[in-house]
């Protein structure tokens, strides 16, 4: 996986929650062009284990200068955002990956919906660059708790104008799924991005309303689930490894020097996946990639996200 | 033939059903097509607002114009040509919203006439039912002039636009709509294999 060595130029608190921050190149080079939707994955040393967490790329994929991220810090997750909120400061080095897009715009389509819950503005911001140089026909549907939470909201209806729609919780402003849902033009395509419960609540409306599969989009960095331990068996680097409860299969790998392929680290891309060879227990799959069938079989797993309760799993790697 | 051989890109068909999640319906037939049309409507009458475009079947096309008119109601638009049928069903568009259900029936001329049209509305073919009908005959698609001459139904076909002489293949394009047809004498001019009826 190549990776780039960053600095942070800058930080900026957006919300009480969330900071923003700002990436250049240790060479001095410039980073590459990115699509709107993009993310990179960014890799964090905590206490000798290297965390890695997926963040949108917010700024223009012009703009090959700096890289802009934004972060929320989840109290309740496994540390990686309040690394990022307390640890990092500016001047700080991390490394992040080469931008993956798994979030593009439809190119052919004729209006876009985007809809985001939240932190999940992150990937539009730079959607919506790609959106306006190219002419397309949107509206934005951004949702948050209260005022204070409404990150770069007024940065948004200063730059989309009336193609942007903001709902406050607390003001009691609901967005109406099956009305947005319900009367746009044939040729359009939604983009969800946000908490669990507005994505599956769009990808339902959406679907029971008959929209085709191909025009729903969506998109979301969860925090892997953690679990009890397990130990695995790996076949071809002939060793066993033990996954400890608040680690992912993937991490446990690689720290044990084994690296699987890997791209979203969030059970979308199907990158990782990997052959399950032996196993005297079951599977918890936790990915949106594998069919109900490849699940059941139990002969794949996706180390991203997925995890196990067994004494015995050969894995093909 | 060679046993075991097949082309991927040649496209399969299926039997049309409703989809139950939909906020409307959509449906479009030719000719014989008209079948496949009164099947969907034993299987019911969808809730949902539904429009049917026809075109009456005329010479060997069987008509089900009357049938249909009667189990449809007024829901149905009936035509006398494939072209205003077409071009009834690319007006009526806009009119539209995300979540109608699309379905065809017809040769596979009519049908992929109409994906073409549907594609201009961000419509892929893979959203549209399909039901092949009357006949196996192919849109042939002359990989020499770039003409598409319809409703072929033999092994070598006379190119509408150029008069080369095609083979034709079962390598399909879902971008044209049509399969490519290849000049048969090109290596010995007027040396053309016989030809033979084989899509009827």
């Amino acid at each position: 996986m190549s990776t780039l060595n960053v600095r942070v130029a800058a930080i900026e608190q957006v919300t009480p929650l969330v900071k923003h921050f700002t990436l250049m190149r240790e060479d001095g080079q410039h980073f590459p062009t990115f699509s709107g939707g993009s993310h990179v994955v960014v890799a964090m040393d905590i206490n000798g284990r290297t965390h890695r967490n997926a963040y949108s790329l917010m700024g223009s994929p012009d703009d090959t200068e700096a890289y802009h991220i934004s972060v929320r810090r989840q109290e309740h997750s496994r540390g990686g955002s309040v690394f990022m909120h307390d640890n990092v400061v500016e001047g700080s080095q991390l490394q992040i990956t080469m931008p993956v897009n798994l979030f593009s715009l439809s190119k052919m389509g004729r209006k876009h919906i985007l809809i985001a819950g939240g932190i999940g503005i992150t990937p539009f911001m730079s959607q919506l660059h790609d959106i306006q140089r190219n002419g397309y026909n949107y509206e934005l549907h951004y949702a948050f708790r209260s005022l204070e939470h409404g990150a770069f909201s007024d940065q948004l209806k200063a730059r989309c104008g009336n193609h942007a729609h903001i709902y406050v919780d607390r003001l009691g402003q609901k967005l109406d799924l099956r009305e947005l849902l319900g009367s746009q033009p044939l040729g359009t395509h939604v983009y969800v991005c946000g908490p669990s419960s507005m994505v599956t609540a769009v990808l339902e409306t959406a679907r029971e309303l008959g929209w085709p599969e191909n025009h729903i989009h969506s998109e979301q960095f969860t925090a892997p689930p953690m679990g009890d331990a397990f130990t695995v068996q790996l076949a071809k680097s002939k060793t066993e490894i033990t996954v400890p409860n608040d680690i992912t299969l993937l991490e446990a790998l690689e720290t044990a020097g084994v690296n699987p392929d890997s791209l979203c680290r969030g059970g979308a891309c199907g990158r990782c996946e990997l052959d399950v060879l032996e196993l005297d227990g079951e599977i918890f799959h936790h990915d949106h990639y594998l069919s109900d069938a490849e699940k059941a079989s139990n002969r794949k797993i996706m180390p991203c996200v997925s995890r196990a309760r067994c004494t015995h799993m050969l894995l093909d790697i | 033939m060679e046993r075991g051989y097949r082309i991927r890109s040649k496209p399969n068909y299926e039997t049309l059903m409703w989809r139950e999640k939909a906020s409307a319906q959509v449906v479009v037939a030719k000719g014989a097509g008209g079948l496949a049309v009164l099947q969907l409507f034993q299987q019911m009458y969808p809730t949902q607002p539904v429009t049917v475009f026809y075109v009456r079947g005329n010479g060997s096309d069987t008509d089900h114009s009357a049938t249909l008119a009667r189990v449809v109601g007024d829901a149905i638009k009936l035509f006398d040509s494939e072209t205003d049928a077409l071009y009834a069903f690319y007006r009526s568009l806009p009119d539209f919203r995300m979540g109608t259900r699309f379905y065809v029936s017809g040769t596979e001329s009519f049908m992929w006439s109409l994906c073409k049209l549907a594609k201009l509305f961000d419509i892929q073919e893979s959203e549209i039912m399909m039901e092949l009908s009357n006949s196996l005959a192919r849109p042939v698609y002359c990989v020499h002039c770039k003409g598409t001459t319809p409703d072929v139904t033999t092994n070598i076909a006379t190119c509408s636009k150029c008069s080369r002489k095609l083979f034709v293949r079962d390598h399909f394009s879902r971008h044209l709509g049509a399969y490519m047809g290849l000049m048969v004498d090109a290596e010995n001019p007027g040396e053309v294999p016989e030809i033979e009826e084989i899509y009827p």
